[in-house]
C-alpha cells in the first residue's frame, strides 16, 4: 500500500512497506529516537517515538503506515513522556556527559537537549555493570548502554558477526559479548565493524580517538533547530518591596568551583546585576554563614561527605528557592564516578598509596567528616526548586535564569544554553 | 569434564532432537539432574545446538529457575505471592534458614541446600507454597518447614519424604458445566468431525465463548482467523503458564481427566487444521507434567491423538509438553512463543499477532487452559453447553485465596456478583479485593455490586480477599516488586519504571514518603500506561496507585504530610566510613 499520511497536521507520502517512522525521515519530519536505525529492522524498545497514531499510543517506527493515518508527535503531552523517558535512561546507567568521552556526539544527549530535559528528578540507580577494556582499539563501558540493540542487529545483520547479546531481565539487564572469555579483546569485533561504530551513546567506544574532535566543535554542540516547547514551571513567590534587591547565596560542595568561574564570566555584566541583588552566603564575599532569609540558593557540586550534608541542610533552611548549579549538584557528575569504588579503596588510594605521600595514614580525628558511601546528586537530600545544568553551566545560562528571577519568571533555560557537558 | 556429567547432557541433547528450539527445556533439564548448569554444559550444548554461548547465558540470566552457579542439592523456593505471605511463608523460610544455617538465595557451604523465594506457585488456596527440586509441596507452616530441615539435614532423598506432602489436592468449591464434566473420550473430537470446521466455529459463536485467560477474545474468530490465514502450517498452543498471583484454576484443569483439556486442543487442532499443539506448562506445575504424559499416552493407544485420529483417515494430531523455566511474562502469548522457540520470552511487536504469525512463523491459535476445556464441552454437546439462552453469559471459573473461609475454585455464571462470590466463599470483616490479579482491579469492601465479566471487573480467574488485619500497602508493594521482578526489561518505561515504582513503594513504606513521590509515582504510572510495550509495564504502576486512591489511610499512616521528604540515610552512608576509621583508630 502506499497514500498519505498526516503527521502534526503535515501531510507526508509513504511506499510500500514503509513504517510511519520511515516516512517520517524520508519527509524529514523529525520523530524523537533512540534505538530505531534505517540501517537495521525496526527494535521498538526505546519507546522515544511513540506517536499518538489513530488515537493510540504506539512506537512510530514499528506501525506500519496506511493512507489516512493520522499521527500526532510534537505535542507537549508526548514530549514530556520523551523526556521523562531520556531521564529514566539518564539515571538507569550511569551518564555522566562531563566525564563521558562520546559527550556531544551522543544522541541521547541531543534528544534530551532538544525535549528541554533540564533536570534529574528520579534517585539514580547507581549501575556498577563491568566495563570491558581488554580490546586494543575499543571500549566497552556498560554502565552508558541504553539497551538499543544497535549493536546486536549490527553485529549480526551487517557484520555477520553476531558479537552482541543482551542477557538477563527487568533492571538487571545486561549486554554480552560472544567470546570465549566473554571478553572483547576475543571476539573479533573490529574498529571497522558496523558494530564497533553505531552505538548511538558512549557505551562502545574507540580508544584513543575520543578527543579528536574537541568539545564544542562535535555533532550535536552546534544548535541549529530550536527546542521543543515545554510548559514553564512557577516560581515561588518572593514577595519583594519595590527596590529591595534579591539576596542570592552560593556554595560549593563536591565539586570543582568551574560553576563559580563560570558565573564569574558574566564579567562587567555583574555590575547591573548587583543592581538588583546582594550575595549572602557566598564565597565570592567570603561570609560563611546563611542569613535567616535568604531569597535564592545557588548550590554546585554533590553530596559526598557529611559536611556537605550539613551545609546543604542549611542552605535548604534558609532559602527560598534553591537552584542544583551544574553536573554534580545535578547527577554527582565528576566525584560519582567513584561510586564504583569501595570506600576503603579510595582512602588507602588518597592517603596510603597515593604518589607523594608523605606519613601515610588513613585520617582518623573525630572532626573530620565522614566519606559518603556514593556521591549523591542533591536533590536526593533536600527539595531542588530549579536545575542548572552544565559542566559548568555557561555564564550566559546564570546570567538568564538571574534575570528571569529579578523579573519573577520561573527560570526557562533555552535550548542554546542548555548544555550538560 | 567429567564424562558423567557428559553423559547427562548428551542425553538431554538426543532427547530433544538437537533441535536448537528445545533448549530451554534441555537446559531446564541440566538445572533439575545437577543442581545448575555446568559452563562444560553450556559449551557443548552451544556447540551442537550451533547456538553462540551468549544466547546460552542469556536464557540462564532471563529465567528465574535456571542457574550457572551450584545451588543446593536441596534447592528449594517459597511463594512470594501475597496470599502466601499472608498464610505465613515468610516465618516459614526464615525458620527453614534458621534449622539449615542458611541466608535466603545462597547456599550452604556443604551445597546442601538453597532456600529461596519465587513468584507465585498456584498453590493459594493451600499455601504456603514450596518448590523443592521443582516439586510443589503445600501448606509449609513452621512445624512442616522444621519437618523439612531434618530430611534435609539427614540427606533423605526426595523421594522418602512423606508422600501426603506432595499430594496437592484440588479445592474445588462450587461446580458448573465444566467441573462436572464426565471424560469425552472422543465424543468432542468424533462431533466436532461431523460438524466440519465450519459447524464448530458456529458453535462456538453461537456459545460466546471468548478466551478465558483474561483478554476475552472471541474464541471462534481466533480459530477463524487462524484456519483461513495463509496456507501451510498451524500449531495450536494450550497457555498453561498459569502465573498470574492468585490462579490456581488451571492447576486444577489439567488435574482433572474430566475436564478434557486435552480433548479441546484436538477440537481446536481438526477444526483449524493444526498437527501439532503444545502444552506451554510453567515449571511450577512439573508435578502435574507425568500424569498429563500419561494422559497423552493413553490416547495415543486409544486413537485419539496421532495419526488417523478415531479412524479418520487423514486427520493428525499431536501434543507436545513443554516447560517454562520461570517468567511470569511468558503467559503473554506472543512470549510463550518466543519462549517456545527457545528464546527469552520478550514480546513481540504487534501486529502481526500470533493468530497469523504464531509459533515459527505460522499461524497459530494460543488459548488458555479453561478455553480449550470450554470448547470440548460445546463441541460434544453443542452451545448449550456454555450457555442454555441470550439471558446467560456463560461460565468463568474463579481461584478465589486469601482470607475467606472456604478458597478454592469456584464454577461461576459469568457477571455473578462480587458480594455473591464473597458470600460463597465465607468472607467476613472484608476490607479488599483484589480481581484479576496484580495488575486487575482492586475493589473496596463495599463494592458488591460489581459483577464478574468483561464488561466490569475481569479476571483471568484470580479473586484474592484481604480483611481488616492487611495493611493494604504491604500488598501493593508486594504487587508492585513483583512486576519489578518480572519485567522482561525490554522496554524503557517497564524496565525502568518498574524499578522506579517499586523504589517509590519502598521509601513510603519506610515512612520517607511525601507528596512528591505520589506526584511522581502518577507520573511514571502515567508514562508507563502509554508507553510500555506490553499489558505488564501498562498495568505495573495500577495497584499501589489505585491503593492510594482507595484506601489512602494505608499510606497516611506512614507519611508525613509534607511536600518532600529524601530517601536518604545519612547513617547507612557513613556506615563504611566509620567502620574504617574505627578499624584504623
Amino acid at each position: 500500500m502506499t497514500g498519505r499520511i498526516r503527521i502534526d497536521g503535515q501531510s507526508i507520502p509513504f511506499a510500500q512497506g514503509q513504517t510511519v517512522m520511515q516516512a517520517a525521515e524520508d519527509a524529514g519530519v523529525a520523530i524523537p529516537h533512540l534505538c530505531y536505525h534505517p540501517d537495521y529492522e525496526a527494535n521498538g524498545s526505546c519507546k522515544m517515538c511513540t506517536c499518538k497514531i489513530d488515537g493510540r499510543q504506539v512506537s512510530s517506527c514499528t506501525t506500519p503506515a496506511a493512507d489516512g493515518m493520522v499521527v500526532v508527535s510534537n505535542t507537549e503531552e508526548l514530549n514530556s513522556e520523551r523526556r521523562a523517558l531520556a531521564q529514566m535512561l539518564f539515571i538507569e546507567g550511569n551518564h555522566h556527559c562531563p566525564s563521558c568521552e562520546h559527550s556531544g556526539n551522543c544522541v541521547l544527549q541531543d534528544q534530551a537537549y532538544k525535549l528541554g530535559m533540564t533536570a534529574l528528578i528520579f534517585p539514580n540507580f547507581t549501575a556498577g555493570r563491568e566495563t570491558d577494556a581488554s580490546h586494543p582499539d575499543i571500549l566497552l563501558n556498560r554502565d552508558r548502554c541504553i539497551y538499543c540493540e544497535l549493536c546486536v542487529r549490527a553485529s549480526r545483520d551487517t557484520d555477520g558477526k553476531d558479537l552482541f547479546c543482551i542477557t538477563g531481565r527487568s533492571h538487571n539487564k545486561g549486554l554480552a559479548i560472544n567470546s570465549d572469555t566473554g571478553l572483547l579483546k576475543d571476539s573479533g569485533l573490529s574498529v571497522d565493524d558496523a558494530a564497533a561504530n553505531v552505538c548511538p551513546v558512549g557505551c562502545i567506544i574507540k580508544k584513543r580517538q575520543a578527543f579528536t574532535k574537541p568539545i564544542g566543535q562535535r555533532d550535536y554542540d552546534k544548535r541549529q533547530v530550536h527546542r521543543n516547547k515545554i510548559s514553564p514551571s512557577t516560581l515561588p513567590e518572593l514577595a519583594k518591596e519595590p527596590g529591595e534587591k534579591i539576596s542570592v547565596a552560593t556554595c560549593s560542595l563536591a565539586g570543582c568551583f568551574g560553576c563559580h568561574m563560570s558565573f564569574l564570566d558574566i564579567d562587567e555584566r555583574i555590575v547591573e546585576l548587583v543592581d538588583h541583588i546582594e550575595f549572602d552566603r557566598s564565597p565570592i564575599n567570603d561570609i560563611k554563614t546563611c542569613s535567616a532569609e535568604v531569597d535564592i540558593g545557588l548550590v554546585e557540586g554533590g553530596v559526598c561527605n557529611t559536611e556537605n550534608i550539613e551545609t546543604l541542610r542549611e542552605f535548604r533552611r534558609s532559602c527560598k528557592v534553591l537552584i542544583a548549579v551544574g553536573a554534580c549538584a545535578m547527577s554527582g557528575g565528576v566525584p560519582a564516578l567513584r561510586n564504583s569504588v569501595d570506600v576503603r579503596e579510595l582512602l588507602e588510594e588518597s592517603y596510603i598509596d597515593g604518589v607523594g605521600v608523605e606519613n601515610p595514614q588513613i585520617p582518623t580525628d573525630d572532626e573530620l567528616p565522614h566519606i559518603l558511601e556514593n556521591v549523591s546528586p542533591i536533590h536526593e537530600v533536600v527539595k531542588v526548586d530549579f536545575f542548572l545544568p552544565g559542566c559548568p553551566p555557561p555564564a550566559d545560562a546564570f546570567w538568564q535564569i538571574l534575570n528571569d528571577i529579578v523579573e519573577g519568571r520561573a527560570p526557562d533555560l533555552p535550548y542554546d544554553l542548555t548544555y550538560y557537558d | 569434564m567429567t564424562s558423567e556429567s557428559d553423559a547427562v547432557v548428551r542425553e538431554q541433547l538426543v532427547a530433544y532432537r538437537r533441535d536448537p528450539r528445545m533448549v530451554l527445556q534441555i537446559l531446564r533439564k541440566l538445572q533439575l539432574a545437577q543442581n545448575h548448569i555446568k559452563a562444560t554444559d553450556i559449551d557443548i550444548v552451544a556447540e551442537s545446538l550451533n547456538l553462540p554461548r551468549t544466547k546460552i547465558h542469556a536464557l540462564i540470566d532471563f529465567y528465574s529457575f535456571l542457574h550457572n552457579t551450584p545451588r543446593g542439592d536441596y534447592d528449594i523456593y517459597f511463594s512470594d505471592s501475597i496470599t502466601d505471605h499472608m498464610l505465613g511463608s515468610r516465618a516459614s523460610a526464615a525458620a527453614l534458614c534458621k534449622e539449615l544455617g542458611v541466608e535466603p538465595g545462597i547456599p550452604d557451604k556443604d551445597g546442601l541446600a538453597t532456600v529461596d523465594f519465587t513468584s507465585c506457585t498456584g498453590l493459594c488456596e493451600r499455601g504456603p507454597g514450596v518448590l523443592v527440586n521443582g516439586i510443589a509441596i503445600d501448606r509449609v507452616d513452621v512445624g512442616r518447614a522444621r519437618e523439612m530441615a531434618a530430611l534435609i539435614r539427614a540427606g533423605t532423598p526426595l523421594e522418602d519424604w512423606p508422600l501426603e506432602w506432595f499430594v496437592i489436592n484440588d479445592a474445588i468449591r462450587r461446580k458448573g458445566p465444566l467441573l462436572n464434566m464426565t471424560v469425552r473420550r472422543g465424543s468432542a473430537i468424533e462431533r466436532a468431525i461431523e460438524l466440519g470446521a465450519d459447524g464448530v466455529i458456529a458453535e462456538l459463536e453461537a456459545a460466546g465463548l471468548r478466551g478465558c485467560g483474561g483478554a476475552g477474545f472471541p474464541t471462534h474468530r481466533k480459530w477463524d482467523i487462524c484456519r483461513s490465514a495463509g496456507a501451510g502450517e498451524r500449531y495450536v498452543i494450550c497457555n498453561a503458564d498459569e502465573g498470574e498471583p492468585g490462579t490456581f484454576k488451571d492447576r486444577a484443569l489439567l488435574n482433572c481427566e474430566g475436564c478434557n483439556v486435552i480433548e479441546g486442543m484436538t477440537v481446536c487442532g481438526i477444526t483449524i487444521g493444526a498437527q501439532k499443539g503444545f502444552i506451554y506448562l510453567r515449571h511450577e506445575y512439573e508435578f502435574l507434567r507425568e500424569r498429563l504424559e500419561r494422559r497423552l499416552q493413553r490416547r495415543r493407544d486409544s486413537g485419539k491423538l496421532g495419526r488417523n485420529i478415531c479412524g479418520h483417515h487423514g486427520i493428525n494430531f499431536d501434543i507436545e509438553i513443554v516447560m517454562g523455566a520461570g517468567s511470569y511474562v511468558c503467559g503473554e502469548e506472543s512470549a510463550l512463543i518466543e519462549s517456545l522457540e527457545g528464546k527469552r520470552g520478550i514480546p513481540r511487536i504487534r501486529p502481526p499477532f500470533p493468530v497469523t504469525h504464531g509459533y515459527r512463523g505460522f499461524p497459530t491459535v494460543v488459548n488458555n487452559v479453561e478455553t480449550f476445556a470450554y470448547a470440548a464441552g460445546i463441541a460434544a454437546d453443542g452451545p448449550g453447553f456454555f450457555k442454555q439462552d441470550d439471558a446467560q453469559r456463560g461460565w468463568k471459573l474463579v481461584s478465589i485465596s486469601g482470607d475467606c473461609r472456604s478458597p478454592g475454585i469456584y464454577e461461576m455464571p459469568v457477571g455473578t456478583t462480587v458480594g455473591e462470590t464473597l458470600q460463597a466463599c465465607g468472607a467476613v470483616d472484608v476490607q479488599a479485593i483484589q480481581v484479576g490479579g496484580p495488575g486487575g482491579t482492586l475493589l473496596a469492601a463495599h463494592e458488591t455490586d460489581r459483577e464478574l465479566s468483561f464488561d466490569d471487573t475481569n479476571t483471568g480467574g484470580s479473586f484474592m480477599i484481604f480483611d481488616h488485619s492487611r495493611d493494604m500497602l504491604d500488598v501493593a508493594q508486594n504487587f508492585t516488586d513483583f512486576f519489578a521482578h518480572e519485567s522482561c526489561g525490554f522496554c524503557t518505561p517497564c524496565r525502568v519504571g518498574t524499578k522506579l515504582m517499586a523504589n517509590m513503594a519502598e521509601k513510603i513504606a519506610a515512612g520517607h514518603g511525601a507528596r512528591l513521590d505520589i506526584e511522581q509515582m502518577q507520573r511514571v504510572h502515567k508514562l508507563m500506561t502509554q508507553a510500555s510495550h506490553c499489558g505488564l509495564g501498562q498495568s505495573a504502576a495500577v495497584p499501589i496507585l489505585t491503593t492510594y486512591e482507595k484506601f489512602p489511610e494505608a499510606f497516611r499512616q506512614r507519611m508525613d504530610d509534607v511536600e518532600y521528604k529524601p530517601a536518604f540515610d545519612v547513617e547507612a552512608a557513613i556506615e563504611r566510613s566509620r567502620q574504617i576509621v574505627a578499624e584504623e583508630a
